[in-house]
């Protein structure tokens, strides 16, 4: 019941009483008005009965992109007004449509509603809790409820550019596309020998053995895949607004794991922070799906508890896999862990999130003097990563994903480190 | 004093507008119908033939005033918006006629005191089935 019914009946109680009291029939006309609109409100007043359907074109879209949703509705009683309102997340932003929205349903109408929204961050949603109001054509009644007809819709990060992956120093025994060290069945020339017993015929090197009177025989490299291990460091991230350090490095892993999943390669994701969450290497499509499930698990969970490369279990690492950590360099525990893992002997490249462009300018003296510190500090982790031999790209606003990467393979070309 | 009274009553109503404070709202409306009132027995003599023009312009202004506090406003489709302007405009036309038709009739009557009882009786039927409807309002 709205507040204007006990209003109009008291209007209308005091206008006919005062008519009475005063005499004058003019008072009585003044209040009949407000009886009559609450008596015929209330005698045509009914409970509406309105059910609703909600489908989403898709239950997975980019962040980025847009997707359809529609809302049917159908009503056995219908309202003259009835207002609805989809209850979206905030990362879900209405591109076309309005929501909430007032509309007319009368009895027995169908009527469907269609949202274009736009994922604006990545993120696992349900969406389709809508809000029903209805007011009857007498402003007398109010009714809500609110039907949970929610599905799955699963935004995954946007894809970078990536041109060149990083090569992995060590392959693995299964075939691939890389290169191997060793030598076997492949494409690619890696020396010649002389010819024994069993070698094929269309190997043989028949320009060499011409020259050289025997027979002479050409060796390749073997075509192989790798293990890469994406670590992703959720101790801490740097956040202004929607934007956060752990975006772009989502970004980062899911480009990363969907491009040597083509390659082929064994890719595995490591979450390493305040929650500790991993996934075997493996190959294949289904794989890049569960890292991506995975992904949009991630979360910044503010931990104090000392973790170091120990609890990450060690099938998750296997020998010789190219591990690729994506740091904003914000936490000791991670800059310890990282030094650790080299320590090992894993091949390791360190992709650092800039989150300078998220920081505040500093203010004051002081603030400047910590601003410089805290820069020369992250300056001087970078230069402990670089002694260790971990080669650190920096990819922030000014540089592509792409760019960084070659950096670092330019770093792998020129400074192999010792016990690799 | 009736001007006194009516301008209270706008104030408050101006009021409760402005904080949508819907409790207030009908108070205010009620002050303007007093000061009504307050000028019908200061007149004294014969009928205001004014009375419909009066109720039909305390209607609009109750049901505006009420659709101004409804809260959280969706914005709404043309055929709501421009029904719901229709409908108001009938009601208050209707407003009017009504409020004539009843002037007539009690112009006409000659009065007594049967007449009277007929009206309190009326009056309180009204009231009391306002009152009736109001308490099973659970639909």
């Amino acid at each position: 019941m709205t507040p204007k019914l006990p209003a109009y009946a008291g209007l209308a109680a005091l206008g006919l009483l005062a008519a009475l009291a005063v005499r004058r029939p003019e008072l009585a006309v003044v209040a009949a008005p407000f009886a009559l609109y609450a008596g015929i409100g209330l005698l045509l007043a009914r409970r509406p009965r309105i059910d609703a359907e909600v489908e989403l074109e898709g239950e997975r879209v980019l962040e980025g992109d847009e997707l359809e949703a529609r809302v049917t509705l159908s009503a056995e009683i219908g309202a003259e007004r009835v207002e609805v309102l989809l209850q979206l997340p905030r990362e879900l932003v209405v591109a076309e449509g309005v929501n909430p929205v007032q509309l007319r349903l009368a009895d027995g109408d169908r009527r469907e509603l269609t949202f274009r929204l736009r994922c604006a961050r990545w993120g696992a949603f349900r969406v389709g809790r809508i809000f029903l109001r209805t007011h009857d054509a007498f402003g007398l009644f109010v009714h809500e409820a609110t039907l949970d007809l929610r599905r799955p819709l699963k935004a995954y990060p946007s894809e970078e550019h990536v041109r060149n992956l990083l090569k992995p120093l060590e392959t693995q025994v299964f075939a691939g596309n890389h290169v191997a060290r060793q030598k076997g069945e492949g494409i690619e020339f890696a020396d010649l020998r002389r010819f024994v017993p069993g070698d094929r015929i269309r190997h043989v090197n028949w320009r060499a053995s011409a020259r050289r009177g025997e027979l002479w025989i050409n060796e390749h490299h073997a075509e192989r895949n790798a293990d890469v291990v994406l670590l992703l460091d959720s101790f801490a991230e740097a956040r202004r607004g929607d934007s956060s350090t752990l975006d772009p490095a989502l970004r980062a892993a899911g480009t990363l794991a969907a491009r040597y999943l083509r390659e082929k390669d064994r890719v595995g994701f490591v979450t390493f922070g305040g929650i500790l969450n991993w996934l075997l290497p493996t190959t294949g499509a289904v794989q890049l799906y569960r890292i991506v499930d995975a992904m949009l698990d991630t979360q910044i969970v503010l931990s104090f508890a000392w973790r170091d490369i120990g609890t990450v279990p060690r099938r998750t690492l296997p020998p010789q896999a190219l591990v690729i950590a994506l740091t904003p360099l914000l936490d000791d525990r991670a800059e310890a862990a990282l030094l650790d893992l080299r320590g090992r002997g894993f091949d390791l490249v360190v992709v650092e999130i800039s989150p300078l462009s998220l920081l505040p300018e500093p203010r004051g003296e002081a603030g400047r003097l910590a601003d410089r510190l805290w820069r020369l500090r992250r300056d001087a982790v970078r230069g402990r990563f670089e002694r260790a031999g971990i080669p650190v790209a920096v990819w922030g606003d000014e540089t592509s994903l792409a760019a960084a990467l070659e950096e670092v393979s330019a770093y792998r070309r020129h400074a192999r480190p010792l016990s690799a | 004093m009736a001007g006194g009274v009516g301008v209270a009553g706008c104030a408050l109503t101006a009021f409760a507008l402005l904080t949508r404070w819907r409790t207030v709202f009908p108070f205010g409306l009620a002050l303007v119908g007093t000061s009504y009132a307050v000028y019908l027995a200061l007149r004294n003599g014969a009928v205001d033939a004014r009375a419909p023009a009066v109720a039909a312009a305390l209607f609009a202004a109750a049901e505006l005033g009420f659709w101004s506090l409804e809260r959280t406003p969706s914005p709404s489709e043309t055929t709501v918006l421009v029904r719901r302007v229709a409908a108001l405009a009938a009601s208050v036309l209707l407003t009017a006629l009504v409020g004539s038709l009843l002037l007539v009739l009690a112009t006409g009557a000659t009065g007594g005191v049967g007449l009277e009882a007929a009206g309190v009786a009326a009056a309180v039927l009204a009231v009391a089935l306002i009152a009736r409807l109001a308490s099973r309002a659970s639909v």
